[in-house]
């Protein structure tokens, strides 16, 4: 098989480079090593609980045994367990003292079925953050080389939100926002008038407005997205980018294949294709290119590198820097408040909204105020009414109890503090020396810890958080300043930055091996530092940048 | 009162106990499934008509259907069996429970119920007056929440009932208000008294 260009993995980035080279003419091959997902064919999407064997909840025994890193993400329930890896069946390996949750989704459309679909744009306060404190290496670009193609990408995946006019936060192209509950409205004008702070909905990948043209649905108001979407409501590869790739003509999918190497051939300094294996028969197979894309999600994108080592690259494909694997990251988080708010005892609302809410940066940014950290800190949350399940908890039955439950309970306030993360060498992945998957591939080793400056970010975020709440009249029962465990904000990103230097980061500014010129990495592998803002549409509007710098030097004859 | 089957539950009779538990979920036989219960776990039929019992207490028929009513005390054997509700992690001091522990250190939440009922009653916990089954499951259940730390296997049974019943079409869709596709979002509305908690998509919005 020989095509113009080899995607490596079908998620949030590789549908989108798929579409974008599919679109420029090129013929592409996207392979997913998961199975195929077919759009409006999501199998527990529409059951009710009482259709589910264990009611949705699922069997918690099975989940200890095989889905014991998967069972510890919000998203993960009886209905979704099929959108998530069997972690037996998917083995890493964690260094001597290191301890970290990853989060992964194995299949066509990988974690654009079960991503948050929260999307920000960074700021540049985020890509001169390196520059700034001297932590990491220095971003090649800048916001202005990024704001048009968030703009691309946001109108066409579809985002609902507010502007707000935060040099922090940018605006983007919105579609309407959704609306802020009656106790989150009241959270935001105290949190205004009293801090200057801004409280906002979440601006979410769901949509307010249709695209009939393409077959979508505005938002249900369901909020159970993780399940799949047949409305096409929200942004997965299946509802948006998968559609507009394969109507080009140009796309071959191949599914259940794992990449296990990138090809190189050190005469031209080129890859020229990948090997892989069908993960149902353990066959091998390959196919050539004209240019590689890995889009495999950050620490399979930085695996696959280093397993494509070879007798020119030793150490691993384009890693003549050795930073390959190096200052990998994810946002340090935690609950930082629950307060209640029994004076909404008499309001209430209807629907699931599937978005919380945010409060923007405020740390650190034209005054150093961050006490022991020099980054930025943000909250997402959101105000609920206790459900049924509130009857767990507290004595009663009876009559009295039923009554009760028939009613929407307290209404109560979480903020979560999402911390950025420092870059540091000592975080890091390697090939496990030992350990292989059921394929004899290596399996990849994570190191990593959290260090003072997340901690100190963390404390100084629960005292705000409290203080926040408590100004908008709040009673706070909570909160926390640890981090949880690394990876639990599924925001894991770097290990192939990109940077100015070729003996120092691993891609250049347009998301390109400094030592291979037709090899791209454009998923969250590229990252020089995390901000702490979500960073999936960040990765979204780079995979575009890089795909059209891409097609230009290939018309060009540069690579 | 010595079940029958206690002791002899063989692979047929968990199948037979799999399809009448799967009549009572509603769902399809081979999904609730017993085949991971040890044999010596299977409940007995005296076991099911008491978890039967005190389900209906917990949530009792008014207007709508009770706990009971809906299957929800097969529910709870089922996702015990299962280990829902953290069922399978022991106490920090399990002694006062030795004779209800498995190898692992986890409870037989059944057999201990069954016990416990009989024990407070002073005699077969089925025979007994209504009156004064609501009263001791009411006494147990308050001991049971005297403090947020009190560990109890009460706790775990208690909540698989609410679960068993706000998630069977009785209790989502007629205690409760259940539209799977709500198609808007109000964010601001009077909570009256006749406004009745929306149960739809209950993974989704899990704030307890």
């Amino acid at each position: 098989m020989q095509f113009d260009a080899i995607v490596v993995g079908s998620g949030i980035t590789g549908g989108w480079a798929a579409k974008e080279l599919t679109q420029a003419g090129l013929k592409v091959l996207m392979i997913e090593r998961g199975r195929e997902i077919v759009h409006g064919e999501y199998e527990n999407e529409l059951k009710d609980p009482w259709q589910m064997p264990l009611r949705g909840a699922g069997d918690a025994d099975l989940f200890a045994r095989e889905y014991s890193v998967q069972m510890l993400n919000r998203q993960f329930n009886e209905y979704t367990q099929g959108h998530f890896v069997n972690d037996k069946d998917n083995p890493y390996s964690t260094a001597p003292g290191s301890k970290f949750n990853w989060l992964r989704s194995y299949q066509l459309g990988g974690r654009s079925l079960t991503w948050g679909r929260q999307s920000y744009r960074w700021s540049d306060y985020d890509f001169s953050a390196n520059k700034r404190d001297g932590n990491g290496t220095d971003w090649p670009i800048r916001y202005a080389d990024l704001a048009p193609w968030y703009d691309k990408v946001e109108e066409f995946i579809g985002v609902s939100g507010a502007a707000e006019g935060l040099p922090q936060l940018p605006d983007g192209r919105f579609q309407p926002a959704m609306a802020l509950n009656v106790v989150e409205q009241h959270a935001r004008k105290a949190i205004a008038e009293k801090f200057g702070r801004c409280m906002t909905v979440g601006r979410v990948a769901n949509m307010t407005q249709a695209k009939p043209d393409e077959g979508r649905s505005e938002c249900q108001n369901r909020s159970i997205c993780a399940r799949g979407c047949s409305f096409g409501a929200y942004f997965s590869t299946q509802s948006s980018t998968l559609p507009a790739a394969k109507a080009t003509g140009n796309l071959t999918v191949l599914t259940d294949a794992i990449v296990e190497a990138v090809d190189y051939d050190a005469k031209t300094n080129r890859v020229t294709g990948v090997r892989y294996v069908n993960t149902k028969d353990g066959t091998r197979g390959s196919a050539t290119t004209r240019m590689v894309f890995l889009n495999a999600g950050a620490f399979n994108s930085v695996h696959l590198l280093l397993n494509s080592r070879s007798a020119a690259m030793p150490n691993g494909l384009a890693n003549g820097s050795g930073a390959l694997g190096t200052q990998i990251m994810d946002h340090a988080s935690t609950l930082s408040t629950i307060a209640l708010f029994p004076q909404f005892s008499d309001r209430t609302s209807f629907g699931n909204r599937p978005t919380g809410v945010v409060v923007a940066r405020y740390r650190n940014m034209d005054t150093m105020d961050g006490v022991g950290h020099t980054r930025g800190y943000s909250y997402q949350g959101g105000a609920l009414q206790s459900n049924w399940g509130a009857g767990k908890r507290e004595a009663g039955i009876g009559e009295a109890l039923k009554t009760r439950l028939r009613s929407p309970g307290m209404w109560r306030m979480v903020l979560v503090a999402f911390a950025d993360c420092v870059p540091r060498d000592s975080n890091r992945l390697t090939l496990d020396p030992v350990k292989t998957d059921r394929f004899g591939i290596p399996q990849l080793q994570i190191q990593f810890a959290f260090g003072k400056e997340e901690q100190a970010a963390l404390a100084q975020a629960k005292a705000d958080a409290a203080e926040m709440m408590v100004a908008a009249g709040g009673n706070v029962i909570m909160g926390s300043d640890q981090p949880g465990t690394g990876g639990m904000a599924i925001h894991e990103m770097g290990g192939a930055r990109m940077g100015h230097d070729p003996k120092a980061s691993v891609l250049n500014k347009w998301s390109q091996a400094h030592d291979v010129p037709n090899l791209f990495v454009t998923d969250g592998a590229q990252m020089a530092s995390s901000a702490c803002q979500n960073p999936s549409l960040t990765y979204m509007a780079l995979t575009a940048r890089a795909c059209d710098a891409a097609v230009k030097m290939l018309r060009e004859g540069k690579i | 009162m010595q079940d029958k089957l206690q002791g002899s539950w063989n692979r047929r009779e968990i199948l037979g106990a799999a399809a009448l538990l799967a009549s009572a979920l509603g769902v399809p036989a081979a999904a609730a499934s017993f085949a991971r219960i040890d044999v010596d776990e299977a409940p007995t039929s005296r076991q099911r008509a008491l978890m039967k019992v005190v389900s209906q207490i917990v949530i009792p028929r008014t207007d709508t259907p009770g706990a009971g009513d809906v299957g929800a005390g097969d529910f709870v054997i089922l996702a015990l069996a299962h280990g829902l509700e953290n069922a399978r992690k022991p106490f920090s001091d399990s002694a006062p429970y030795a004779r209800f522990l498995r190898a692992d250190g986890s409870f037989r939440h059944v057999a201990w119920i069954e016990s416990e009922l009989d024990g407070r009653a002073g005699e077969d916990f089925l025979a007994s007056a209504p009156d004064k089954q609501l009263g001791l499951v009411t006494q147990l259940d308050a001991e049971a929440y005297a403090a947020r730390a009190t560990e109890s296997p009460w706790k775990a049974i208690k909540a698989l009932i609410l679960t068993g019943y706000y998630t069977s079409e009785a209790g989502a869709s007629r205690e409760l208000r259940y539209e799977p596709v709500p198609g808007r979002f109000d964010p601001d509305l009077p909570l009256t008294p006749d406004f009745r908690a929306v149960s739809n998509d209950w993974t989704a919005v899990d704030f307890g």
